[in-house]
């Protein structure tokens, strides 16, 4: 029996270098998504998912609108996540506002920064609030925390009752903890 | 030239170890990777898509091309574990053996025993623990705050490029959560006639900037009867505490955190371990292709039992860069460490010259990620290092992934790692006896793997890895002089191979099982006609395999039954048996902030014993005890 080490094993290295030649290929990188990227998307599948008063519904056809209150931390990544996309007739309008005053017609709306003032200009009015740990403890009545590598959400279903906001057992199906009514 | 061939004997040559995911439907092995694959998912697929954040570790499970297992914080909290090294049985491809009250041997893929793992790299948060000592880690010296944990990642294997010093036969990588996530009070107790834990914490939000944490824990615990070694008066007390501040403000994430421990052992009066240490890092993203984490962090203990006193400084900084273009995910980086030691022996004539030394360690890395096709991945990597006791080591290492579909992934590497001399190996001496190893070079490993990752079914999840390592120059006690001294040499050659396997099973809703194993082949032989005097011993003591399960029940809303059962093989040479233990946890929520549980640890037998130390085993004893936590 010769020795455990021939020299074999040693070649797969050599190909390190034609590895590397290879850099040029054109197939687009493989790259899991952020969660930035994940969060903007569950902000446009919200809206399925939830039941405004009738007074605060859009009329038919009208968008429905996707409000960013304070900081954005999306840019392109929530436009491109609502574009040409439909919720029972409406089409999703993506809206960045400085102040919630001019929050009249949000139907959902993500808060961050100075988020205290913020929900607190739109208590009780008939629009599904989000925030985000990574933005500050105050929570809406969706709230973006990040489990176990993946992006999920707490729901105070109360808070949402408090302003005539419905929300479906799916979804509170897949939220991490519900607060209930 | 006689050549000697020695051999562990594998009969059996399987470890079955439990998998343990967060109870809910796994995500698909592979990813979406734009906002409009994103959009075509559904929100029960986007709450399961694993996210990247900006740092190394952060590559999704599911694409690893890695022998990885995840130990997720909802299973430590489920668990009858009180500890860290104990908190590492739930994985697979670890094995852990419990030595006396305080002490354990953790390794990954062979060599497992206090002095002879020394191929493990183990991060807290970033930082490394172990030690310039022996290469090994004192695990007794560190005790987050489990609730705390987000997550611990387990890789058997080098590695890879991204992982810092040490990573030859594993990565355990315990990651705590953010503290933005982590707000609010909690508290714990638990009591049992052999130990007693207290465990406080409180989160507290600094506005829009971030949050801060603080916790507290202590632990209690009592002496171990004697085992393979006499009674050598365990038990212990002591007491961990510390911060952690997340800070973020658009790209900019700064973490700072600290912890202090002071824990009091009952060999000699002050006899005991001390230690604190205090970690910055800075991430900044470039747009959303971009990012750059530096890092750095000073941490410093003092051991002290039975006369001897072994006290290190460390200072490290490291740097990196990741970038995404087209099809390349390129990381660079590098890292600088250095520690001072000092170790003072007034119990016997072995100590270390000189006694306190100032050591380097400095390595730089690049890799790079490509997608040859949008399903077949390649991984090339190469990282030099460069210690005060080595010259510069290269160390390449190339993988590949292929997810023929989207629930499986299959992979393969090849990888060269290296163990660069401890101080021990270098400067450990008691003349005439022993004389100092100024020739001991880094012990070496090419590694051979291959694996399978995906769900064969819905509700099943499945990872196989099979590995062929090649060693050499590992650690023998050879004659030098005429016959005397001797000298710690290079003088082991041989190989190692398994497999390890886990396999997830979700019954219902409520329940979930899982399987894991692990087998292992040890081949070694010396070279060029040397004895060891050591008879081996940097080989350690291992079980040809290992077998774990486990079932994950809640039986209503507010009741959770943990069941958990090890097999582990005898270990070989050294005439010590196999066992079989279990662990079990029944809890009880009282209301959303009380939770109330009774939960014991080796629970078939009234004592075994773990591993054939005869200087340190002892019979590792049933464990029960009751618990509550609260949270506020």
């Amino acid at each position: 029996m010769t020795g455990p080490l021939p020299s074999w094993p040693l070649r797969p290295l050599r190909l390190l270098p034609a590895a590397l030649a290879l850099l040029a290929s054109p197939a687009p990188a493989a790259a899991p998504p952020s969660d930035v990227a994940v969060k903007a998307a569950f902000l446009t599948k919200f809206p399925a998912y939830v039941a405004w008063p009738a007074a605060a519904r859009p009329r038919p056809g009208a968008p429905l609108h996707i409000c960013i209150l304070g900081g954005d931390p999306f840019g392109r990544l929530i436009d491109e996540a609502a574009r040409g996309q439909q919720v029972d007739g409406h089409p999703l309008q993506v809206r960045r506002l400085g102040a919630p005053g001019l929050a009249g017609g949000c139907h959902v709306a993500f808060v961050q920064g100075n988020a205290p003032a913020l929900l607190q200009g739109l208590q009780g009015k008939p629009v599904l609030t989000v925030t985000d740990a990574r933005g500050g403890p105050q929570s809406g009545m969706i709230h973006f925390v990040i489990h176990q590598g993946r992006v999920r959400f707490n729901i105070d279903e109360a808070q949402a009752a408090r302003s005539g906001v419905g929300i479906s057992s799916r979804l509170l199906g897949i939220a991490l903890s519900v607060r209930r009514p | 030239m006689e050549r000697q061939r020695y051999a562990f004997h594998a009969a059996g040559t399987v470890l079955l170890a439990l998998a343990s995911q967060p109870l809910l439907a796994q995500a698909p092995a592979a990813g979406p990777e734009t906002v409009e694959e994103l959009r075509d998912l559904s929100i029960e697929q986007l709450a399961q898509i694993e996210v990247r954040s900006a740092s190394k570790q952060a590559e999704p499970i599911s694409r690893a091309p890695t022998s990885i297992f995840v130990i997720p914080g909802g299973d430590l909290i489920r668990s009858a574990a009180t500890s860290l090294p104990e908190a590492l049985r739930l994985a697979p491809n670890l094995q852990v053996q419990q030595l006396d009250a305080r002490q354990f041997a953790v390794s990954s893929r062979g060599f497992n025993g206090a002095e002879s793992s020394n191929k493990l790299l183990v991060l807290i948060d970033g930082r490394s623990i172990y030690t310039t000592l022996h290469s090994g880690v004192f695990w007794e010296l560190h005790s987050p705050l489990l609730e705390d944990v987000e997550q611990i990642e387990v890789i058997s294997g080098p590695g890879g490029t991204l992982y810092g010093p040490n990573a030859v036969n594993g990565v355990v990588s315990v990651a705590t959560r953010d503290a933005r996530e982590t707000l609010g009070g909690l508290a714990r107790g638990t009591a049992g006639p052999r130990e007693r834990t207290l465990a406080m914490r409180y989160g507290a939000s600094l506005g829009d900037i971030g949050a801060l944490r603080v916790y507290a824990n202590g632990l209690d615990r009592d002496d171990l009867p004697a085992g393979p070694a006499p009674d050598n008066n365990d038990s212990f007390s002591g007491w961990q505490a510390g911060f952690r501040a997340d800070l973020g403000k658009g790209t900019d994430h700064v973490t700072l955190q600290g912890d202090i421990f002071d824990t009091d052992i009952d060999t000699l009066p002050g006899d005991g371990d001390r230690g604190h240490n205090l970690l910055a890092r800075w991430t900044h993203g470039f747009g959303d292709d971009r990012s750059l984490q530096v890092q750095a962090y000073y941490d410093e203990y003092r051991r002290r039992s039975l006369l001897v006193t072994d006290s290190l400084q460390t200072f490290d900084a490291e740097a990196q860069l990741n970038a995404r273009f087209g099809a390349h995910h390129i990381v660079l980086g590098g890292g600088v460490r250095t520690t001072r030691d000092d170790f003072t022996n007034n119990l016997n004539g072995f100590h270390l010259e000189p006694q306190s030394r100032r050591l380097w360690v400095v390595n730089a890395f690049a890799q790079d990620r490509m997608a040859l096709t949008p399903r077949l991945d390649l991984i090339a990597g190469l990282k030099l290092e460069r210690s005060s006791f080595s010259g510069v080591e290269l160390l390449p290492n190339l993988r590949l992934a292929w997810r023929p579909s989207a629930r499986t992934t299959l992979w393969g590497a090849v990888s060269r790692a290296v163990r660069t001399p401890s101080r021990i190996d270098r400067q450990l001496v008691f003349l005439p006896l022993l004389a100092e190893a100024t020739n001991f070079e880094s012990e070496k490993l090419i590694a051979f793997e291959a694996g399978y990752r995906g769900q064969p079914g819905a509700s099943t999840t499945l990872s196989v890895s099979l590995f062929y390592n090649l060693y050499d120059d590992i650690r023998t006690t050879e004659f030098t002089g005429n016959p005397l001294p001797i000298r710690l040499q290079n003088g082991l050659e041989g190989r190692t191979y398994g497999i390890e396997a886990w396999a997830t099973h979700q019954l219902s809703s409520r329940w979930r099982a899982s399987l894991g194993l692990a087998a292992l082949n040890k081949d070694f032989h010396l070279k060029n006609g040397a004895v060891d005097l050591a008879n081996r011993a940097s080989l350690g003591a291992d079980p040809d395999y290992q077998i774990m399960a486990r079932s994950q029940f809640d039986l209503t809303d507010r009741v959770q039954l943990d069941l958990g059962l090890r097999g582990v093989d005898d270990l070989g040479a050294s005439g010590l048996g196999g066992y079989v233990e279990a662990d079990a946890r029944l809890a009880w929520r009282v209301s959303d902030p009380i939770e109330l549980y009774v939960a014991g640890n080796n629970l078939l037998h009234k004592s075994h014993v773990e591993s054939n130390d005869s200087s340190r085993a002892q019979r590792v004893q049933r464990s029960v005890y009751l618990g509550t936590r609260l949270r506020f």
